[in-house]
């Protein structure tokens, strides 16, 4: 079976469903930011569920706050924030931005490709549950929001060296600490 | 005394009679952490009835407990916190390792699992068992008073080679 053919997933028909709403919504979105869109995926066309829209790192924050307010998109709901090692491929991160229209009911893909040390601006502004989420990205990918209220380690102790679900972090990576965790003074009222 | 006034007397060896007493009172911390804690639960309740044995008083407190069953996945971060639950918990103290992710670390050989318990604390009994079923864990239960009985568990030998093997006779 060819892999493009569409089949029927838990969201439904949604490339039938949305084919019309998806085209226009991606063409206003190449006329509005123009050469900060670098590559659209739309389904059919490429073997993707929903349309994946590749944005140049430094206009991300325009195009989410965009897709969210902008009439006839309302991508008001962050549905997941997360984050791909594509190592060895060159640049290295891609983060990605999951939408969800809760009036038309579609779904959008947003995906940033980000080198080894580069940072990237923070959603938070836009949506607030967006805070966690990017911690978690930068204690599982060491990549770094700029402009976050408050980036720390999320789930990792605040003494583990590394990010963990880097490529070339080791599986058995072990960093056993047998005393209690110091507790942050910053942290207390 | 009897009624008639003559003296009765039923003699036996002190450590005999301490440890008879420790092991059918045993008094346990449930530390569950994932879905051994289920079947751990189930064993308390009431169609195991764990209380037959003597070990039904929970206690979540470290300080009043002397029975710790570590039911579940530890992870590295909460491993510091075993070794501070267990090491808050009042001599003679001991550790049942339910299950397989307690006593190895399970199919999570991963960075961020501690592989088995006793890499950071003393373990009397293991259970083996993904999870165990309650039988498993009262046959455990049955171990433990047995070696308890015989002095046979880590504390018990430390407490030994100390010389406080009886804390209350031990004070002078």
């Amino acid at each position: 079976m060819d892999i493009r053919t569409q089949v029927s997933t838990n969201y439904g028909d949604m490339a039938t469903k949305f084919a019309d709403t998806w085209k226009s919504q991606v063409s206003r979105l190449q006329a509005r930011f123009s050469t900060a869109i670098e590559e659209v995926r739309m389904p059919i066309e490429f073997p993707v569920d929903v349309p994946i829209v590749y944005v140049k790192k430094d206009s991300i924050i325009g195009v989410l706050s965009f897709l969210k307010t902008e009439q006839g998109f309302e991508y008001g709901f962050l549905a997941d924030l997360t984050a791909i090692d594509e190592s060895p491929a060159e640049p290295r991160f891609e983060i990605v931005y999951n939408l969800y229209s809760l009036t038309s009911k579609a779904r959008i893909r947003v995906k940033v490709r980000l080198a080894e040390g580069e940072e990237i601006s923070t959603a938070v502004p836009v949506w607030r549950g967006a805070d966690w989420a990017e911690r978690e990205i930068f204690d599982m990918f060491g990549v770094k929001f700029t402009g976050h209220p408050d980036l720390r380690r999320i789930l990792m102790a605040d003494r583990w060296e590394g990010h963990p679900l880097r490529k070339d972090y080791p599986l058995r990576g072990y960093q056993v600490f047998t005393d209690p965790d110091p507790i942050n003074q910053s942290l207390l009222d | 005394m009897s009624k008639d006034g003559s003296a009765h007397f039923f003699t036996t060896k002190l450590d005999a009679m301490i440890n008879w007493g420790r092991k059918n009172s045993l008094w346990p911390l449930p530390f569950g952490t994932s879905c051994c804690g289920i079947e751990m639960m189930a064993t308390f309740a009431a169609d195991f009835d764990i209380s037959r044995f003597g070990a039904e008083a929970m206690r979540f407190s470290p300080r009043q407990a002397d029975l710790l069953i570590v039911a579940g996945i530890i992870n590295l971060k909460m491993a510091p916190v075993l070794r501070t639950v267990y090491e808050q918990m009042s001599e003679p103290k001991w550790v049942i390792s339910m299950g397989a992710c307690a006593s190895s670390g399970g199919i999570f050989n991963v960075y961020s699992v501690l592989q088995g318990i006793d890499t950071m604390i003393p373990v009397d009994v293991y259970v083996p068992g993904c999870p165990p079923s309650p039988e498993g864990v009262m046959h455990a239960l049955l171990r433990l008073q047995e070696m308890v009985q015989k002095g046979e568990t880590h504390s018990q030998r430390r407490l030994k080679a100390e010389g406080k093997e009886y804390a209350l006779t031990a004070k002078a």
